[in-house]
């Protein structure tokens, strides 16, 4: 178990980096701490599995240093790091039994066979596999195959961090949610950090206490779920946390302060540079829908219903055209080209200057 | 219209059993199924890829079983990007057309329009391999659609893409099968909040068979049985077994009055079925707190109550203390009760 | 450490490359000498260790007592090779496609057991095969002719042909020919218009392996062959009588593997590419 602290790393494929671009991981400070969950969110290509291949000892980065419990393990090899990884697909070795499988990171270094029975109990009770263990590995699904790939790294005393590479990708939607609740339970009862690598917002958003979201090898921000929810630093947060994304809503400068024709609501901040973007983000969720009669801000339309099962997506289209997404329980109860008064509470309603969050006075 | 008459097959990992149903035009069906639950099985058999033991298929009145795979007009677009990777990715939509003995010229014309809906109007002289995965399926999109066919099945599209990639497509899907209007649009996932987003008709396969069809709304509210109930639900709903007793219901330590215009069902057994949004916080109900998941603006909360294990879904950023106790409510208008045979019982007075 | 490793790395491959380049380097220097200068040790250097001569290279085309003659062996075994490669790579690539995309019954024999059929015809040693050879070209009246060579070099090229070319379609996901299909293209269209173009790193492969096989083949040739049709490897070794012309010897050597040579230079940078990259994730 270790504290793992990412100091002004930096990967370039290139011999020379010139500029910022010819990074893959451009330069970050991170320190994770020893014990909780942590999720690399981003695109494909954004960085995050050049960052994990760094972690796990793949790659060796071309700047700054790695640590774990403050210890330099930037030119360790892999072996040495004491790191388990879980793929994307279960890697397990299908003509051993689960047993087996769970005894084969202990045998190959030679623990006594007591020790390995006990420890493989041990690790079988924490992943609910008890029943399982002389079953042929191959015979079981794709969650329990997940379960054993996890559990070949549990079962070594000696791991710093969990390393999960997209687990949750060949799993049915339903089952996600048993794996994830098993994982944050064993982070709990081990005391293992964990981080996951994941192009799945609301995966990392359930299983870290602390996401790190990235994009174009750039770190966009790092924070607690609810924080990248309620503050997203950028519009690219915004968009890339939550679904539906962030409602952006352009804004003209008037009378000294700024405000749209769409949304009766004014954000009373000073103008930033003349002639910069200047928008309102607002989180669906955070918008609710009243009669158009009742005290509102806006009133709008409704284009499209989204049933998604208990809550639902409503499109609506405001006075001056633009369109705004809302997040409600009630969609049930609505239908499309009915009229609706919008409201929002002026502290949900961030700004954003040139994509970036404009932070009140 | 399609019309499907008890087809059933002998593949090696799941076989369809006796399934009959109709499609018609201008509809897009959803089908809805864990993995293995049959819906590629369902989708190859209709294209003649998979053969039939029984049952026949019919397009507009006329058997078309027995016909070849390329005289079904029917196209089909894969979960894994498939592509001609010795094709312009302008020759691959041409391609169909080509076959249908379309000239060069013609084809290509009609492939760079459809290419430029999908949004590839600047990538037509690339190779596939040249493109992302997002790109790579629009071009499968693409040729699957240039073609006319009557019948256009998507297995899966969407899975082996980005969480916001998929987000973006399935806004755009709408608008990308804009003009199908006399085709049938079959497209299968396991994404419950996908199916019901997408389709005008949710169909739901278990185990090789159709279990449930209807609009998705309807379907959500009112499963007709308990498997089809547990496939739809995501989050998970819960199931506790319980029984009715002079008016009451009953589960573990736990009893219900009903009320919000449920009827109980005669004394007996019943499977109580637990919508996430059918607890909330603060009631006479006690659980300790499994764990607590974020998940954009809402909570899901892990519970293990003494008569068994559910999923709370409370609105708003809150937080519940892992291994704690918590008292909640059950609200009766959000569950359902299923017999011991798994159908649905559940019935209320509006 | 890193540098001890490099340093060490680099000289075996130098001792390995000279342990290779070795043998031609050699047989070069020995085809421009004469008897003299054969005889008098290992030398290598043209005009400084010896004075340089072509009549080993020019005996090789001319006629008569003085000369070798290697043109009509090397038209015979060029066209041998050729047309055994080509028939077998036709033949090959079709049962291969068959082989990898349906599924054939016969009483108890099923695709696997064809595949290991075609394959068993390799496991024999050749000389077994001999004469149940000799005696079958007999009866056809095809002994040292070319024809009968083709037939023979065919049934001993296809079981590669077919290996590789199984292989290769195994790789090809048969959602695309299925694909090819559902576009409007009939089963054996599907073949040609998609499946054969996206083949050609494994079509070369196989084909590489039936032309060298094929054209470095002695013993079928040996023992097939008289006077009317005589293919190169033959012709070598004939030449060791007993006044071996070692000069003839050397250039002849360096012809017959000229071609191959060739071959593998235009060759090498199909069978390195990944075409199939793009059809399936």
């Amino acid at each position: 178990m270790a504290e793992i602290v990412l100091e002004n790393l930096g990967h370039s494929y290139l011999p020379d980096p010139k500029s910022e671009a010819d990074f893959a991981l451009k330069p970050v400070n991170l320190t994770w701490q020893d014990g909780k969950t942590y999720a690399l969110l981003g695109p494909s290509g954004c960085g995050k599995t050049t960052m994990l291949n760094i972690i796990s000892g793949i790659v060796a980065p071309s700047h700054g240093r790695l640590l774990f419990d403050g210890q330099d393990v930037t030119q360790t090899p892999t072996v040495e790091r004491n790191i388990a990884q879980v793929f994307q697909f279960p890697v397990i070795y299908s003509t051993k039994t689960v047993r087996q499988n769970l005894a084969f990171p202990l045998e190959c270094r030679g623990v006594a066979p007591e020790q390995i029975k006990a420890r493989v109990a041990e690790v079988a009770t924490l992943l609910d596999l008890d029943y399982a263990l002389d079953m042929p590995a191959r015979r079981l699904s794709a969650d329990q195959k997940q379960l054993i790939s996890l559990g070949r790294g549990l079962v070594r005393e000696d791991v710093s961090a969990i390393l999960l590479d997209e687990p949750l990708t060949v799993i049915d939607p339903q089952m996600k949610f048993m794996l994830r609740r098993k994982l944050r339970e064993i982070n709990r009862e081990t005391g293992m950090t964990m981080i996951l690598v994941t192009h799945d917002q609301s995966e990392a958003m359930s299983f870290a206490d602390e996401i790190v979201v990235m994009k174009d090898g750039l770190l966009q921000q790092s924070g607690t779920p609810a924080e990248l929810f309620s503050q997203p630093q950028n519009d690219f947060v915004g968009y890339f946390i939550g679904s539906p994304p962030m409602n952006m809503i352009t804004l003209e400068p008037r009378d000294g302060a700024l405000g749209t024709d769409a949304l009766d609501l004014t954000k009373k901040l000073t103008i930033g540079t003349a002639g910069s973007r200047h928008q309102l983000g607002i989180r669906p969720e955070h918008v609710s829908l009243v009669a158009a009669d009742a005290e509102n801000i806006g009133v709008g339309t409704i284009k499209k219903i989204e049933h998604l099962g208990v809550d639902g997506v409503v499109t609506l289209q405001l006075a001056t055209g633009v369109l705004i997404k809302a997040k409600t329980r009630n969609h049930v109860e609505m239908s499309v080209g009915q009229t609706l008064g919008v409201n929002v509470r002026t502290d949900d309603a961030l700004l954003y200057i040139e994509g970036s969050l404009a932070h009140a006075e | 219209m399609l019309q499907v008459d008890q087809l059933t097959t002998a593949d090696p990992k799941v076989s369809l059993q006796d399934i009959s149903f109709q499609f018609d035009a201008g509809n897009i069906y959803t089908i809805l199924g864990r993995t293995g639950a049959g819906k590629t099985e369902l989708l190859r058999a209709l294209m003649g890829l998979n053969p039939l033991v029984e049952g026949d298929i019919q397009l507009d009145g006329q058997s078309i079983a027995k016909r070849p795979v390329k005289d079904r007009s029917m196209s089909l677009v894969y979960q894994q990007f498939i592509n001609y990777p010795h094709l312009s990715v302008l020759d691959n939509v041409a391609f169909p057309l080509r076959r249908q003995g379309k000239k060069k010229a013609e084809a290509q014309l009609l492939a760079a329009k459809m290419l430029t809906t999908v949004g590839l109007g600047d990538f037509l002289q690339r190779r596939p391999a040249q493109l992302s995965g997002g790109q790579q399926q629009r071009v499968a999109l693409a040729r699957a659609m240039v073609k006319k066919s009557r019948i256009l099945m998507l297995d899966e599209p969407l899975a082996n893409l980005d969480y916001k990639l998929r987000e973006q497509l399935r806004e755009e899907f709408p608008r990308l099968v804009a003009g199908n209007d006399d085709s049938v649009i079959l497209y299968t996932t396991t994404e419950p909040r996908e199916a019901m987003e997408l389709g005008n008709t949710m169909i739901v396969m278990t185990d090789g068979r159709i279990v449930a069809s209807g609009p998705p709304a309807d379907l959500f509210a009112h499963p007709p049985t308990k498997d089809a109930a547990s496939v739809i639900s995501d989050p998970p709903i819960s199931f506790i077994s319980g029984f009715v007793r002079s008016g009451a219901l009953y589960f573990g330590e736990g009893q219900l009055a009903p009320n919000n215009g449920l009827h109980l069902p005669p004394d007996g057994p019943v499977t109580i079925a637990l919508r996430p949004d059918a607890i909330e916080p603060g009631g006479a109900f006690n659980a300790t707190i499994g764990l607590s998941e974020f998940s954009g603006s809402e909570t899901i909360v892990h519970l293990d109550f003494d008569f068994g294990r559910a999923i709370m879904l409370v609105e708003g950023i809150e937080t519940f203390e892992a291994g704690s106790r918590l008292s909640v409510s059950i609200q009766t208008e959000h569950i359902m009760l299923f017999a011991s045979d798994g159908q649905n019982i559940t019935t209320r007075t509006k | 450490m890193n540098k001890f490793y490099h340093i060490l790395k680099t000289l075996f491959l130098f001792g390995w490359s000279l342990f290779v380049v070795f043998p031609f380097l050699w047989a070069l220097t020995t085809s421009f000498k004469d008897a003299n200068a054969i005889t008098s040790g290992a030398t290598y250097i043209p005009w400084v260790d010896y004075e340089p001569s072509t009549q080993g290279w020019t005996s090789l085309f001319t006629t008569g007592s003085q000369g070798i003659n290697i043109v009509g062996p090397f038209i015979d075994s060029a066209a041998v090779t050729l047309i055994a490669s080509l028939v077998s790579l036709a033949l090959g690539t079709l049962a291969a496609y068959g082989l990898s995309r349906f599924e054939y019954r016969l009483g108890f024999v099923k695709n696997s057991d064809i595949t290991f059929f075609f394959i068993s015809q390799r496991i024999m040693p050749p000389i077994v095969l001999a004469i149940p050879f000799f005696l079958m070209l007999k009866e056809l009246g095809a002994l040292d002719t070319i024809f009968g060579l083709v037939l023979v070099y065919v049934a001993l090229l296809l079981p590669i042909a077919v290996w590789v070319m199984t292989d290769f379609f195994a790789g090809i996901p048969k959602e695309l020919d299925e694909m090819a299909m559902t576009d409007g293209c009939s089963p054996i269209g599907a073949f040609f218009r998609v499946i054969l173009p996206n083949s050609v790193p494994g079509l070369v492969v196989a084909g590489m392996f039936c032309l060298i096989f094929g054209w470095n083949d002695f013993f079928f040739a040996f023992t097939l062959t008289f006077t009317e049709t005589q293919l190169l490897p033959v012709s070598i070794v004939s030449l060791n009588s007993s006044v071996t012309p070692w000069w003839s010897l050397s250039a002849f050597a360096l012809i017959s593997v000229a071609p191959l040579a060739c071959v593998a230079v235009i060759v090498e940078r199909y069978m390195s590419r990944g075409t199939m990259s793009g059809a399936i994730r």
